[in-house]
């Protein structure tokens, strides 16, 4: 969950991702960060991220990202 | 068939509405589909062809792909993992082959009908410098209608089968309705097939709510179309027609103007297309949320247009961004370059193909390509100095929410678009260049001799203040229509009788005017 918070602060700064539980639908992050933010996951995680996962629901919170990130590590 | 058409209004639709509401309710979708295929027949006779190739390869693209999926799902929990790993990748591979004909079939028949002409030129103009004497023939070709639209549409489908976001359709009406509906086919809105296909297909019980919505915002449309934008579209043409006559605070005026004329007649279409669809209880996507609100040109571009934006992302910007060679493009830029650049690369390597595509998408010329790369480097430098833009807030303690701030962004972003615009609206890049240029020189030209007299202006003024006025309240999350409804009985119908009066005198119609075609119909 570090390792993903700082992908996160480092994609984009000065967002509480502890606390914010609607990142995409408050719009305190966007589609390019979303992307810039999956493609940090692949490579720290290895895992594979398809189109298919890049929805909403997965981005809203750090909680989310984090049983993306787990689902596909035993996929 | 013009949506602000006497016939459409009145004759196509007012007849299409009874014949549906007479129809028995699981029938009802019949009379959509004959309804959007003679509209589809009168507008563009026998490209109608063009369109029934479309709906017949994705119909039968999909089963085939669904039909892969189910032989494979039969017999997976009776192999071996080794084995079931190697029959899923055979299994995904032929599937990719149906999907990639399916695109290849469709996107090659729009690229060749919509830029053979645009291609030809070209590479004859670089045979006849290199002097190979190679031409390529001129052929007449004539684009059927919506083909940007309803292919786009299709390939959405047939991608959403093969992700496993879709299932199949199995029955052809409903895919060929989805895919030829009338109130989409000119200008869009692209459709998706899990928003649309099934609301379609199924008949829809008369709401009288629901019903007066769809006539409001068809009277709302057209007021935006025929009392503002045709009526812009004169000083347009009249500066951009002679771009040379002007200069200075003319050409500047005619930009914005050509920004509220492009606005006015696409948003306006689309609220007769969504008004149109609500008298048959059928929810057509929205295509705008108050652009000019934007504060950057990213937020614009998810506010303008949002379908064909929606459809980039999906189709283009994910699957290119998640690449495998992509991804090694990121970490190789990491290794070599910098960390920063290692993660903005697969984005912004991504988005080239993103611009691009939205650019020829609006058409075949180079001034298109030019269109898309405008805003493709405006992004780009968004995403490179996003480090620099930080520390900026950081040193001048300037909150990015503060009132001030959010107006100036907003008038940033404003003036960034209307300089697309003008690139958009002149005839080559060498006039936008001239143009832009001839913007900081004294003005030339008179302000009551572009096309419109006061009387005009004063009305575009007004019909301009109006929308903002209404955007402005949308923005804020307030529903008109609602808000109209609530109201007593004598004033409601003083709003209604009010505008449709405003479009009766004001509109852009009788002698000194011209018909103005819906301008995104030409895409």
């Amino acid at each position: 969950m570090k390792e993903l918070l700082d992908i996160l602060n480092k994609v984009k700064p000065g967002v509480d991702y502890v606390n914010e539980k609607h990142l995409v639908s408050d719009e305190l992050i966007d589609s390019l960060d979303v992307m810039t933010i999956v493609t940090e996951i692949c490579d720290e995680f290895d895992v594979e991220v398809l189109p298919t996962d890049v929805v909403p629901e997965n981005f809203e919170s750090v909680e989310a990202m984090w049983q993306l990130i787990t689902r596909l590590q035993e996929d | 068939m013009s949506y602000t058409s006497y016939f459409y209004l009145l004759f196509f639709l007012g007849v299409l509405v009874v014949l549906y509401y007479l129809m028995p309710l699981k029938k009802r979708w019949l009379v959509l589909l004959g309804g959007s295929y003679f509209f589809y027949w009168l507008a563009s006779g026998k490209l109608i062809v063009f369109l029934l190739i479309t709906t017949v390869t994705v119909y039968l693209g999909a089963i085939a792909m669904e039909r892969e999926q189910r032989a494979f799902d039969a017999v997976r929990k009776s192999l071996e993992k080794e084995e079931r790993k190697a029959k899923k990748a055979a299994m995904m591979c032929r599937k990719r082959h149906i999907v990639l004909a399916m695109v290849l079939i469709n996107v090659g028949l729009l690229a060749f009908l919509k830029y053979y002409h645009f291609f030809s030129e070209n590479v004859n103009a670089l045979g006849s410098c290199l002097r190979l004497g190679v031409q390529m023939p001129a052929l007449k070709l004539v684009m059927p209608l919506g083909i940007s639209f309803y292919t786009l549409s299709a390939v959405g489908y047939v991608i959403d089968v093969y992700r496993g976001q879709t299932a199949a359709d199995h029955h052809f009406g409903r895919l060929a309705l989805f895919l030829s509906l009338f109130t989409n086919i000119t200008e869009g809105p692209i459709s998706r097939y899990g928003q649309l296909a099934g609301q379609t297909f199924e008949g829809h019980r008369a709401d009288y709510r629901q019903f007066t919505f769809g006539a409001q915002l068809i009277l709302w449309g057209l007021f935006q179309k025929m009392v503002l934008a045709d009526r812009a579209a004169l000083l347009v043409s009249t500066v951009f027609g002679s771009p040379s006559d002007y200069s200075g605070g003319v050409v500047i005026l005619a930009m914005f103007v050509y920004t509220l004329q492009i606005y006015a007649d696409f948003a306006g279409c689309m609220d007769i297309v969504r008004g149109s669809g609500a008298l048959f209880g059928v929810e057509i996507a929205r295509n705008f949320h108050q652009p000019f609100f934007s504060r950057s040109i990213g937020e614009f571009w998810r506010r303008w247009h949002m379908t064909l934006g929606a459809w980039f992302k999906d189709y283009i910007f994910y699957p290119v961004t998640l690449s495998k060679t992509n991804m090694k493009l990121g970490r190789w830029a990491k290794k070599h370059l910098s960390p920063h650049l290692g993660q903005v690369m697969p984005t912004a390597f991504a988005l080239f193909f993103v611009w691009l595509a939205n650019g020829l998408w609006h058409g075949a010329a180079w001034k298109y390509v030019a269109y898309g790369m405008y805003y493709y480097v405006l992004t780009l430098f968004g995403l490179l100095f996003k480090p620099v833009i930080f520390n900026f807030y950081e040193r001048t303690g300037i909150r990015k929410d503060s009132r001030p701030w959010q107006f100036f962004l907003m008038a940033r972003t404003f003036i960034l678009v209307n300089i697309g615009m003008l690139l958009f609206r002149a005839d080559s890049l060498h006039i936008f260049a001239d143009m832009f240029v001839s913007m900081f020189r004294k003005t030339t030209g008179q302000w009551l001799e572009l096309g419109l007299d006061v009387h005009d202006l004063a009305v575009l003024a007004a019909g301009a203040g109006l929308m903002l006025a209404v955007g402005i309240l949308r923005e804020k999350g307030i529903c008109i229509r609602e808000r109209i409804a609530s109201w007593p009985i004598v004033f409601r119908w003083t709003v209604y009788t009010g505008a449709f009066c405003a479009i009766v005198l004001l509109g852009a119609y009788g002698s000194g005017y011209g018909v103005v075609d819906p301008l995104y119909a030409n895409f």
